[in-house]
This record gives C-alpha cells, structure tokens and sequence, in this order.
C-alpha cells in the first residue's frame, strides 16, 4: 500500500510538473508571439519616442562600454545645455540588453543590438508570467498561478507597454515589479534572511529599471503596517523586513540617478517610518516577555503613539528644514487629478497622464476586470499573512490606474493574479468530480486557513490528491449537491469566455497596440491594397544624410528622441523634459511671429526648424493640434509675451481658417505647418488649401517667408524641414524711421549740380552693330 | 634583323629614352630606309548622354612602306579613364600594356597585334568618369541641368592621321555652345565634327560641348560588397552603398509642392534607378540604419531580378544616401567542387544603376570555416587587402576572409572572379555536431542538478 501510494505519488508529481511546465511554456510562447505583430506587419524597428532614447543609449553603452555610458555627457541634446545621460536614466534596460548583447557576442552570435533592443520586452513578457506565477502560487494556489501566468501573457494591458519594439523601461519593470514581490512574500511566509535578501536583490534591479520602484517601497511598507494594525506581527515579519529594507536601501542608492533620494525625498519616507515603527513594536514584544502583562498594556498604547508620532514630527520638521524633499509634482497629480493640470502644463500635456476612462479598463482587461474583485473577495474571506499583501496591492493599484492611464499597468498583473484565483476556485468547485491530472495543480485550498496548516497540506498535496482520486465515486454520488449537468454547462460558459478573453486580446494587440508609430498604415478602400506611409524615416533620414553634422534642429519636444535616434543631429529639447524654461522657450518661438521667434532662434543656434504636419493626410497627430500646449507652456514660463487668449477667436473657439485668432494665423507654426499649402488642391473639387485633420479652409494663404526657407518636406507633407536663414542671407525688412534706434543723420552729398553725375574712367565707347572700342 | 630595326625605329617615336635612341640611331644609320605608320582613318563615337564619357574608336593603321605591322600605340588623354578594350577588325581582343608617365592625365598604352601586317583596323572602347561636369554648378530646383563636355577634338597620336572624324551622341538637342570648328554639322542630339585632313603626329585641339543633360548623374561613393559562401548551398551577398549626386547642386530652397505639381520641377533630381540582381537571387532587403526602405518594387524577370530602388527621398544635387541591398544565391550556380577543391566564380562588382560609377569598391569573400590553400584570380588588377578571420554563428576558429578594393569602376567592370579553396567535407558536421553536444549538456546539467540537494540544512518549510 505504502509503496503503491508512493509509486502514485511520484507519477502525479511527474504530471503536475510537466503540466506546470508545458502550461508556462506555452504562456512564453504565446506570450512572445503575440507581441510580435508589429514586427511581423512592419519590420524589427524600434517604436514610439521614449524606446528611441534607450536604444540609442544601449547602442552607446554597447559601443563605448560600461564606464563611458556612465559618464556620458550628450552634447546633442538640450542644446545649448547638454544632457549628463549616465546620471538621469534607470540603466537597468541598457544593462540587460548591453549584458545579453556581450553573452551573444561571446558565444560568436553576431546579433545586432537592435534586434535585442525589439525583442527584450517579448522575452521579458515569458519571465513575468513565470515570476506571476510564482508569485499566485504563493499566495493561493499553484492552479490559480497558471490561469495567472497564462493571463498575464496575453493581457492587452500589459502588452501595450511590452510589444516587440516597445523598448521601454517598464517592459523589464513588470518583471522585476512581481519578481520582488514573489520574493517578499516567500521571505513573509518563511521568514528566512535568504528570501528576504533576494527580494533586495530583485528590488535593485527594479530601481535600477523603472521610477516606478517608489512603488514597491511604498507598498512593503504599508503591507507591514496593515499587518502591525491588524495585530499580525511575527518574527518572521521583522526579519523579513529589516533585512529587506536595509538591503533595499543600500542597493538602490548605487544607482547614480536614485542617489540619495532614498533618505531624501518624501516618497521614501513611509519605508523608514514603518521599519522604526517595525523595531519599536518588536521592542515592545520583547519587553512584553519581560513585562507583567498590565505594565506592558501602558506601554504598548503609549510606546506605540509615541513612535507614531515621533515619526510623523520627524519627517514634517525634516521636511520643512528641507532636508528631506517634499513631494515632487509628479506625485502630488497622483493625488489630485487637476494638479498638473494648473501647475505642470507639460505633466498634463501628456496623454498617458490622463485619467483613465471605464471604457479602457474593459479594453485592456476584458473579463478579467469583472473577475478580479471575486479573487478579492476570496482573498478577503481567507486572509493571512500574504493576501493581505495581495489586497493592499490590488486596491492601491485601482487607485494608481483610475488617476492615470499609463499606471494601468501596474494594475495588470494583480488583475491576473486575482482573476487567476477566481477561476481557479471556481474551476475547483465544478470540476471535483473530473479526475483529470488539472486538480492535481488546482487543488483546492478553500479549507486552509492557517498557515502552519497549509505549508503541511503542500507537503501532502499529492497524497491528498491521489486520495481523491479514491474518494471520487463517493463523493460525485452524494456529497455534492451539484449535478453533473449543471457542472458541464457553467464548465462550458468558463471556457467561452476564457475563449473570448483570448480572441479579445489578440484583437486589441492586433489593432491597438502593434503599430510602430514611426511608420503608418493605412489600407486602400477601393482595391483593399496595404499602404504604408513611412514620412517621419524620410525626414529624419534626409537631416542625417544631407545636413552637417553639428546642425540644430528645433522641434517640439516629442520628436526630441526620434531625431537623436533616427537623424543623429543635436536638438533642443527632447521626451526628458528635464527643463521645462527651454521647452517653453522653444514653445515661445513657435507661438511667436515669424519675426520675433527668428531673434529666438538666432540666440540658440538653430539650423533647422522640424514641423509636422497633418493636413494632408488627416493625421491628427500633428503640431498645429498640440499648439496650444505649446502655447500654454510658453505661457507658463512667459506670461508677458505669449497669452493664450490671443490663439482664440472671440468665441473662445480655436480655429486654422478665415475666421481664425490673428495671432494664431500669423505664428511660427502655423507659417511653417501651411507654407504654400494655400496652393495646394487635394481633390479637383474642392478648394486649394483645404486642411484634412480640421475639416476647414486656411485662413492665412498667401504668404512667404523671410528669415527661413524650406529646406525639405516629405511626400505627404507631414514632416517639413525648414532652413534658417544666416542674417546675411536675406533683405532684412525696412525699418520705419520712427523705429529706428540710430536715427537717420543729415547727410549731405558732395555731389553739386554740376558733379551730379557720375564717370567711369576708360568706358568703352558703345556703337549699335560695331564692336566696342576701349 | 630587319624586323628589330622597324621596331627600333618606332621606339624613338615612342619615348624619349635615350638607350632606345642610341641604339636606333645606329640601327638608322644601318637601315636607312625610312618607314612610317600612319592612322588612315580614324572614326570617334563619343557618347556623352549620360554622367560617363564612352569613347569608341575605330582607326584603321597603315604601314606606308608595306612592311608587316606588329606594334601600335595609344594615348588617352582623359582624366580618370577607368575602363580600356582593345580589339582588332576581327573583333578578337588584343593584348595591351600600360605605359607609365610623368603627365598625370596621359596613359600610353603598347598594344600588339595577333598578326603582322601592313594594314590593322583597330577598335578600342574607353570610358571615362567625371569628365562631364554641370556648368553652372549650382541651379534651382525647376532649372534644367546643364553640363560641359571638355575633350580633345583629334585623336591624340604619335602618327599622322590622314582622316578623322567624331560623332558626338548627347542627351538632348538643347545644346547651349560648341566648338565651331568647320566642317561640323548638328542634327538634334547628334553633332559630326570632321572630317579632318592630314593631322600631324601630337597634336591636339579643345573640343567643347555646352548642354543639356538631365540623366541622373550619381556617384557611388563607396560600395562594400560582402560574400558569405555557405556550403549548406546558400550564398549571400550583402552590399553597402553610399552614393551622392554629382550633378549641379541644389541652390535655394526645396519646394515639395512644387515638385509634386510641376513635372518638370526637379528633372535632374534622381527618384529612383533600377538595379539588376541574378535572377536566382531570393531574400532580398533593401534598407538603412533606421530600417527598411519601404519604397521599392521588385519584378521577377527571366533573366535578372529587377529592382525599383527608389531612395527614401529624392536625390537633388549634392544631396547623399546611403543604404544596404542584400540577397540569397543558391550556391550551386556559382559554387563548384571537386572533392575538396572548390572554386567559387561570382561577379566582383554587380550592377548598381545603368551608366554606374563606382568611386570605390570593397569586397570581402567570407569562406567557411576550414577553408584553406585560398587563391584568387580576378580579371582586372585590383588591391589586395590582408586576410583575416572573422567570428559567427557557431564559430570556433574563425572564417577565413578575403578583401580585396579597386577605385573607378564602371558597368564594364562587372566580370567573374575565380577563387579557389579547399575544405574538407567532414568539418561540414562540425556545427550541427556543436549544437547536439551543447543541448546535451544542458539536459544532463539539468538532470545532474535536480537530483542534488544544494541546502546547508533541512528545511521545515520545503517544498
């Protein structure tokens, strides 16, 4: 019997694991290939703006090696500033794949930097899927850490950010984000050193990656007070977490651009908080074995508001000394939605910063939104030590995502965990009766409670099982009062919808998420054909072939990376936005007239002046649509010059035609975006100068430029290049007299009447139909 | 005797070298029976169309004294000639030398002729480059281009001519000025100038051509042609081109609408050019640093592959581009074998563009591993570059590669290499053999490490 059970029990260890192992591979797989549309569609490219910069700073570190990129002073950005690229970027991207280049390189593969760039976030995908499955199994079960891991492969919400090209830090940050908190659980539950000390590890590698570690150390720390609160302190507790946040903090304060924010900055300060709070009540536990038991009640109550409160004045008077930094406006727009909006017009400017719709929670998460708060509230129902973590998590991270679209992405993951835990639980209690190698996995994990208890069941698990597999006949005929039926339909309905979540992700990857954006597609309706429209590549390709190779260009900041990464020229301002004063300076010379923004221009040294626009092809996309931005910012910096007031009709309407604000029709940008296109008919009926993306007439047709020239406009007119003009290079307009800061003197000519003429000496004597004599 | 007399003779109309002279005035003053060559009829076909200058001469030599013809020279007078051919009225070649001298932009070449005779009709074909050069150098964007032709209007010879003649092919009858030297006639785009009697030895004259030529004048700055020769039977060709546009630069502003309405805005500017592959080639790519070049077309024809390589912008005056074409060759059309010897037989140079004119070529033959006892034989001289190894996929000891570079090469050059090497078949299973043996060892790592216990104790809380 003994050896029988055992024989068994090896085999379903064996099935279990093949199982977990196909089930994850499989989750790569699909994982990975799902991502690849872009790629498949287009080409390996990098897309969008900000993976531009990573991968021409991974080009950089590949190229000139580790120390070099650490030091890395960019003169070709933030002309006339320069920007110290080692010391503001999370090189955890560049490190990966700069480490995986050297590996490949050293194994004789001869892989380009750019196809690892493309394909990391892929790769990437197949290891938070794993490390998400770790994580579920922690905390439920390790059937609800497969529908996890296999959810959180194709999930559109997380796919948005890790498609092959999207090269960008939170593509290896979600990894590093569940990893740690696999980690931090497991060190939780044991209370070993090793975990926690693996999840400092993991951490580093987080910060070193993603600005959104301020995250995780925020969400530690609350998960230990909760369970302070909640009168669940434990050795293993502290241990788990002095050793984490020591480690923590020491890790993340060797990279160069964290430094010693740590100590510093307000963001940190909860962590510091909660580990003295953490040492004070272990304190007070101990002395609670030392203490009688009504001394030590006075003491706890005391002791603890005490600490409380000793820390609360400690971070106030630090942070009014200064010493520590208030917190950033970044963070403050997380908490009030119109922040941004009032005092960082370049936060709110950009779109991932807005506010998150229903309609996109439903895009991006699908069924999984609906089955996520029942994981919650199984989760709640039997809380310990680490749901409590998983709780904490999930309603912090509704919050984060509900403030902003882009944080959606820190929702994804527990969405799938905890939609994991409701199909699996769901999925225990209609398929008990099937005896199929899935329980083994999937076991239930309803009836423990207790810690102790469950980490003994885990050992029994597969005996458990195999005596399921006994129990079966007895149990289907009487125990459960569900009928066979009604299990096959509802298993039916499970199945659908997983279905349809399946079919749903691969049309939002498809359809939403797997352009490049440098390149655009659109398809033909009458013959269906492809076409691509590769503009921006022409343009930038055209400033790096036939410009110097020192020239300037200003351009509005979105296209800052692009033209580094794509042209290789110096620009003013880039996708950093470090310096909000020169993007308002170049905000101002756009906003200004022709004339005033030339003195502008002269002053920071540009060359060329980069625009896009859509009017032609209806991209919506372009400069003259992102003007009043430009405008607000500039607004910002100069409130006497620029007024946003001045680009409205009196109606308050923002309007490109006849009608529009005189202001608007005669600034930088509206010259250089609608220059000669007043001539332009794009259909034979309709009128010249007819702009696509505003359905309207231009208003200011007729006019030519004085201080700069078209140097190059693309063959849909939506990126055009212009030249500024040298100061020798063109007739300066007449000053009138009153202008004139040297008045004109009275100057008297020697010629007198009888000098009035003037003589050339040995002029040839001209006859009609002879040759000229000298 | 007498035959080394004739020759001796003729060698003191050749050069100045003393030696020569001193023996022939001795030679003289034995054999003073004075002979002469002379070119009786020369016919020059210049094509100036396009941004080469293709000169073809057909000259008929004459012995006056009757005695058996054996050597001619030839002068070309032509900056940056990059292609010669020489053949006899039989069309066959003919072998020729070069003669080094002092004057940079003179070549004398010795040519020798399959048979002596009193009477040789000789056809000899030269391209020159950047001998046409736009005039103004710098126009609009709706100007048309204008270039000058600057050559010599005889034939620049050691012999007398008797009679000569050019007819100059142009590119369009817009012909702003020329030499007005009588008898000439112009009849559209083709100018007669000539005949020309008697013409004595050396002497030389400016012919001029003032035009409109709107071909596409591009230059290919530097090509690297890559050859990566698999024996798995695949080779594949990749190719580096950086090309400029030599003709008038681009003054003043570029108007896109312009150049989208007006058909004749922007004629010189070059928009796209084809490019002929071998007609087994597969794979093709076509692109630059920031990707691929989405605009171009490919047919599939019976004798070649054309491309329709259109540059991801127009090439105005003076403005550049760059950009890699590659493709797959099966290598059974090129590759043949013998046991272990090899040879491999490929065209060194392939065609870029019609009337192409490389500036420099680089092309490097990458050889499997294992190769060894390489030689080369290519059809015209060109400069060796080191061998050296180069590092790839599943590669231990590295891959021999070949370089090789020459300047100034034109369609004419494309001519097959021959390159033969040994490899042993059996190092052909050297790199599958690697990737068993190292998927092996993973597995047996994997099995090996699964069943040790790494723990410093025993854990309560195992799983």
């Amino acid at each position: 019997m003994n050896r029988g059970s055992k024989i068994l029990n090896s085999k379903v260890a064996g099935y279990s694991s093949l199982i977990t192992f196909a089930v994850l591979l499989i989750a790569w797989i699909a994982g990975f290939s799902s991502r690849l549309f872009a790629v498949i569609r287009f080409e390996s490219i990098i897309h969008e703006f900000d993976p531009w910069f990573n991968y021409r700073a991974t080009a950089y570190m590949v190229q000139h090696g580790w120390y070099k990129f650490l030091n890395w002073f960019d003169e070709r950005a933030w002309y006339p500033l320069g920007r110290i690229v080692g010391g503001t970027v999370y090189p955890g991207l560049m490190i990966t794949s700069g480490g995986i280049h050297y590996v490949l390189h050293i194994l004789n593969i001869p892989v380009h930097i750019r196809d690892i760039c493309v394909f990391l976030a892929p790769v990437f995908s197949g290891l938070t899927s794993i490390s998400t499955y770790l994580l579920t199994k922690e905390l439920w079960s390790p059937g609800a850490g497969l529908f996890a891991a296999s959810f959180i492969a194709i999930v559109p919400g997380y796919i948005s950010r890790s498609v092959a090209g999207s090269y960008d830090n939170e593509g290896i940050a979600i990894f590093a984000l569940q990893f740690t908190y696999f980690l931090w659980v497991r060190s939780i539950k044991t209370g070993s050193v090793f975990w926690s000390a693996g999840a400092a590890i993991s951490y580093f590698y987080m910060v070193s990656a993603w600005g959104g570690y301020v995250f995780i150390i925020n969400l530690i720390p609350l998960h230990v007070f909760v369970l302070l609160i909640m009168g669940r302190y434990s050795p293993r507790l502290l241990t788990s977490y002095s050793t984490f946040y020591i480690l923590g903090l020491l890790f993340s304060m060797q990279i160069p651009f964290v430094g010693f924010q740590p100590i510093r900055t307000s963001e940190h300060m909860a962590a510091m908080g909660v580990f003295v709070l953490l040492m004070a009540v272990a304190t007070l536990r101990h002395l609670q074995t030392v203490l009688s038991r009504n001394e030590f009640k006075k003491l706890f109550i005391v002791g603890g508001l005490l600490a409380a409160v000793v820390v609360f004045v400690a971070v106030v008077v630090l942070t009014m000394m200064g010493v520590v930094a208030p917190w950033s406006g970044r963070f403050y727009s997380l908490w009030d939605t119109g922040y941004a909006k009032i005092h960082i017009p370049i936060i709110a400017s950009v779109s991932e910063h807005q506010p998150t719709t229903w309609f996109s929670f439903f895009f991006d998460l699908h069924i999984l939104v609906c089955a996520f708060p029942v994981g919650l509230w199984y989760c709640v129902k039997q809380v310990n030590d680490e749901r409590v973590f998983v709780i904490l998590y999930a309603i912090s991270a509704v919050y984060f995502a509900g403030v902003m679209v882009r944080l959606m992405l820190t929702l994804t993951p527990v969405v799938c965990m905890l939609a994991g835990v409701a199909f699996s639980g769901l999925l225990d209690v209609f398929l008990q009766e099937d005896s199929s190698k899935r329980l083994a996995n999937t076991v239930n994990s309803v009836q423990e409670i207790d810690d102790q208890e469950e980490s003994l069941e885990r050992k029994s698990l597969y005996d458990k099982a195999g005596k399921l597999r006994h129990r079966t006949k007895h149990d289907s005929t009487h125990e459960n009062g569900i009928s066979s039926n009604l299990k096959s339909i509802v298993i039916l309905a499970v199945l659908m919808i997983l279905m349809m979540f399946a079919v749903h992700c691969t049309w939002v990857t498809s359809n939403a998420y797997s352009s490049p954006s440098i390149v655009l597609a659109f398809h033909n309706s009458q013959d269906g054909s492809r076409n691509i429209l590769d503009d921006f590549r022409e343009a930038y390709y055209w400033l790096s072939q036939n410009t110097a190779d020192d020239a300037r260009i200003m351009s509005w900041w979105d296209y800052g990376y692009q033209i580094a990464g794509m042209a290789n020229r110096t620009t003013l301002v880039d996708n950093n936005t470090w310096n909000n004063s020169h993007i308002a300076l170049v905000g101002k010379a756009m906003s200004s007239t022709e004339e005033k923004s030339y003195e502008i221009m002269t002053s920071l040294d540009v060359d060329y002046v980069l625009v896009i626009f859509g009017g032609v092809i209806g991209y919506s996309g372009d400069d003259i649509n992102k003007f009043l931005w430009m405008v607000r910012i500039a607004e910002g910096e100069h409130p006497k010059d620029i007024k946003e007031s001045d680009f409205f009709t009196d109606r308050g309407e923002f309007r490109v035609d006849a009608e529009g604000a005189p202001a608007l029709l005669n600034c930088l940008m509206y010259k250089l975006s609608y220059y000669r296109f007043g001539e332009l008919k794009l259909d034979y009926r309709g009128p010249s100068g007819y702009d696509r993306t505003r359905n309207a007439v231009i208003g200011n047709k007729d006019f030519e430029l004085t201080y700069l020239e078209e140097a190059y406009t693309t063959e849909h007119w939506l990126v055009r290049i212009y030249r500024v003009k040298k100061p020798f290079e063109f007739n300066r307009p007449s000053l009138k007299a009153k202008d004139r800061l040297i008045p004109p003197t009275n100057f008297i000519s020697r010629k007198n009447l009888k000098r009035r003429k003037g003589l050339i000496r040995n002029r040839p004597i001209v006859v009609k139909g002879k040759r000229t004599l000298k | 005797m007498f035959s080394i007399t004739c020759q001796n003779y003729r060698g003191l109309k050749m050069e100045t070298n003393w030696i020569l002279f001193y023996v022939t005035t001795i030679c003289l003053i034995i054999n003073p029976i004075t002979a002469d060559i002379i070119n009786k009829n020369v016919e020059r076909n210049l094509d100036i169309a396009s941004q080469l200058v293709k000169t073809s001469y057909k000259i008929q030599v004459e012995e006056t004294a009757g005695k058996p013809l054996k050597e001619y020279e030839f002068i070309v007078r032509e900056p940056n000639l990059s292609f010669i051919s020489v053949k006899d009225g039989f069309n066959k070649k003919l072998a020729f030398e070069e003669k080094k001298e002092n004057e940079k932009s003179q070549v004398k070449y010795k040519i020798t002729f399959a048979s002596s005779a009193p009477q040789q009709t000789l056809l000899i074909e030269t391209v020159s480059t950047k001998n046409i050069l736009p005039y103004p150098s710098e126009i609009k964007q709706n100007d048309k281009q204008l270039v000058k032709y600057v050559g010599g209007l005889y034939l620049y010879s050691n012999y007398l001519t008797q009679s000569q003649r050019i007819n100059i092919q142009l590119s369009s009858s817009n012909i702003i000025a020329h030499t007005q030297f009588r008898p000439f006639s112009v009849m559209s785009n083709k100018m007669t100038f000539g005949p020309y009697e008697n013409i004595a030895k050396l002497t030389d004259d400016e012919l001029f051509v003032h035009y409109e030529n709107q071909s596409p004048f591009l230059t290919v700055n530097t090509l690297e042609r890559t050859i990566e020769v698999s024996h798995w039977g695949n080779i594949a060709v990749k190719e580096e081109i950086q090309m400029t546009h030599t003709g008038a630069k681009l003054k003043g502003s570029f108007s896109r609408y312009d150049f989208q309405k007006d058909g004749r805005s922007g004629q010189s500017a070059v928009k796209s050019y084809k490019t002929y592959l071998p007609a087994s080639a597969t794979g093709v790519y076509y692109r630059d640093t920031n990707g691929n070049i989405s605009t171009s077309n490919m047919n599939l024809m019976r004798e070649s592959v054309d491309l329709d390589l259109r540059p991801r912008f127009p090439l105005f005056g003076g403005w550049k581009t760059q950009y890699v074409l590659g493709y797959n060759v099966p290598s059974y059309e090129y590759l043949y074998s013998s046991d272990n010897d090899y040879i491999l037989k490929m065209h060194l140079i392939d065609h870029i563009h019609d009337n192409m004119c490389i500036d420099e070529a680089v092309i490097t033959i990458i050889l499997p591993e294992g190769s060894s006892n390489i030689k080369l034989e290519t059809p015209y001289g060109i400069k060796r570059h080191q061998n050296a190894l180069i590092h790839t996929y599943l590669d231990t000891v590295g891959r021999p590669v070949v370089s090789f570079s020459q300047r100034n090469l034109v369609e004419n050059h494309i001519a097959e290499f021959t390159l033969k090497y040994n490899f042993s078949k059996v190092s052909l299973l050297q790199e599958p053999l690697l990737v068993i043996a190292f998927i092996y060892i993973i597995f047996l790592l994997t099995i090996v490490f699964l069943r040790l216990d790494f723990s410093i104790t025993s854990h309560f809380h195992k799983e």
